[in-house]
């Protein structure tokens, strides 16, 4: 039994396959980048192969109408968008940054989690042993979030650290590791997004944490669109089809089993400052 | 598996029964510890067809249809069948918990082994029951770790290692590290507990873990390639060879 283990991408993307087949036939359907994921390439694809069956059935599309690719390589990501030139991506936000110049990248559709549409990332440390971010410099800093550095240099710091010079970076697969590890001291801060921020309260921790640090809101990432591959027609049948996906029987347990409530046009104006933010970090 | 809702009502035909010993169902009592994967395929249908035509409390109250179902369903080539066999297996071990088996963690083990055979094909039915998976295994591994080669130990491990991490879900490395460790502890003649111990390790640390994964990978090739386990050795060996290719990929 396989289970994919970024849970929104994955159901978006194992949603999306099969949208995006009948809207640009001609190159892959979809493809997936989650960056420095903690999921076996192998078991993600099972595991979307598994649902694309459903949405097949659902969608009333022949049995085994569609395909993704699925990387957890960052590289490798570019390479696919180059050579192959795929119509959809899932991408991090720090991939649409990077990457959106090049391949016309435009924001699709994003999740709503919590009722919110953005993400607010915090450095977490134990009560009372560091009080200011400045008191961080040099110390450990974990946490899943950390294969892009640049990311949260430019975006979740604003620009204002570079995390690879300010912290000891070690990041972590599983969250829940890493938040061990500074319960122990073996390191001094973690830093956590607002799903793993919400969920603090359902861990037996010894000692109680805290924050130093909170973002701004950062626009959570889902589906983006190669604005020349496509056509407008194209981007607003994906965004209708997944405006859809959280009411439909066996979408609607995937929706919940990942704490999405449903998912939403882009907001592209959210988009913007973070789009300054990446270019102002140059 | 229509709409992935439910698990298979409808048994696989076992063929002919008359090639089957007339005494099978007498045998079977007392027998029953000796069906397993190393069991040759006939022998473990005449038993299963034996136990589906019995009316006897004290074998419905055993773990035994449950492990006939699994080690049957698992060297099925066909889906479809093997998916059936699994969930006749879900129901032979639900009677005999409803017949007072609570106490044995073979029964427990046996339903969790066939439940996820049955719905590991299916994300969402997958998803609904991990709950379910891991309440079983828990109880499967305080009361019998040392099933089918520290099976419980291993499934329940490989359960934290595969599904979705906190928070959206139960994975957990740490718990995964600990229960795999102890399966090749206290069964390491058992190749699975070094394929699944050696994912585990990778999982925690790609960069420090690599001598010791290989190390384990070997070991655990090597007693699939030399033990008896002729009924599972191609589908697990294609386990060993994607793991192997997963580690190589990383450039190392």
């Amino acid at each position: 039994m396989t289970f994919p283990k970024n849970p929104i991408l994955l159901v978006l993307a194992c949603w999306l396959t099969s949208m995006a087949a009948s809207a640009a036939d001609t190159h892959p359907p979809l493809l997936v980048c989650y960056p420095g994921g903690a999921v076996n390439e192998q078991d993600a694809k099972g595991a979307m192969d598994a649902l694309l069956r459903v949405v097949e059935r659902v969608g009333q599309w022949p049995q085994n109408s569609f395909t993704s690719q699925f990387t957890v390589k960052a590289d490798e990501c570019k390479r696919l968008l180059t050579e192959q030139r795929p119509g959809f991506a899932i991408t991090s936000l720090g991939l649409f940054l990077e990457l959106r110049d090049r391949h016309n990248l435009v924001p699709v559709v994003q999740p709503k989690i919590h009722g919110r549409v953005s993400d607010r990332y915090r450095v977490m440390v134990r009560q009372g042993k560091y009080k200011t971010l400045d008191e961080l410099k040099g110390k450990a800093l974990g946490g899943t979030v950390l294969e892009e550095p640049a990311f949260i240099g430019r975006i979740v710091f604003a620009g204002k650290i570079d995390p690879a010079g300010f912290f000891k970076l070690t990041p972590t697969r599983q969250a829940i590791r890493a938040l061990r590890a500074l319960d122990k001291g073996e390191i001094d801060a973690v830093l956590l997004n607002e799903q793993q921020y919400s969920a603090l309260g359902s861990l037996q921790l010894a000692h109680p944490l805290e924050a130093v640090f909170a973002s701004e809101d950062i626009p959570l990432m889902g589906l983006v669109a190669d604005g020349k591959a496509t056509t407008a027609e194209e981007r607003a049948r994906f965004a209708k089809a997944l405006e859809g996906m959280c009411a439909d029987t066996e979408g609607k347990k995937l929706c919940e089993m990942f704490g999405v409530e449903s998912f939403v046009a882009a907001d592209r104006a959210a988009f913007e400052p973070m789009i300054q933010q990446w270019a102002g970090g140059n | 598996m229509s709409g992935c809702a439910t698990l298979h009502r409808k048994a696989v035909p076992l063929g002919q029964a008359s090639d089957c010993s007339p005494d099978a169902l007498d045998r079977l009592s007392a027998r029953q510890d000796d069906f397993g994967p190393l069991t040759d395929t006939r022998t473990l249908e005449c038993a299963l067809s034996s136990l589906r035509g019995s009316h006897d409390t004290a074998l419905r109250r055993s773990a035994l249809g449950g492990r006939l179902c699994l080690y049957l369903a698992e060297r099925n080539p066909d889906p479809n069948a093997r998916e059936k066999l699994a969930a006749e297996g879900v129901r032979f071990a639900e009677a005999a918990l409803a017949l007072g088996a609570d106490g044995d963690g073979r029964v427990h083990y046996y339903l969790a082994t066939n439940l996820g055979l049955a719905v590991r094909e299916h994300m969402t039915l997958a998803v609904e029951n991990l709950p379910r998976l891991e309440s079983e295994l828990q109880r499967a591994v305080a009361l019998n770790p040392d099933t089918d080669g520290g099976g419980p130990l291993r499934v329940l491990g490989v359960l934290y290692l595969k599904a979705p991490p906190w928070p959206a879900g139960i994975g957990d490395g740490d718990k995964a590290l600990e229960l795999l460790k102890r399966a090749v502890e206290s069964h390491p003649e058992h190749p699975l507990n070094h394929l699944f111990y050696a994912q585990a390790l990778w999982n925690l640390d790609e960069d420090a873990a690599i001598e010791p994964v290989k190390r384990e990978l070997a070991l655990g090739m090597r007693l699939l390639n030399e033990g008896s386990w002729d009924f599972n050795r191609n589908s697990w060996n294609e386990e060993f060879m994607q793991f192997q290719q997963e580690i190589g990929e990383s450039g190392r």
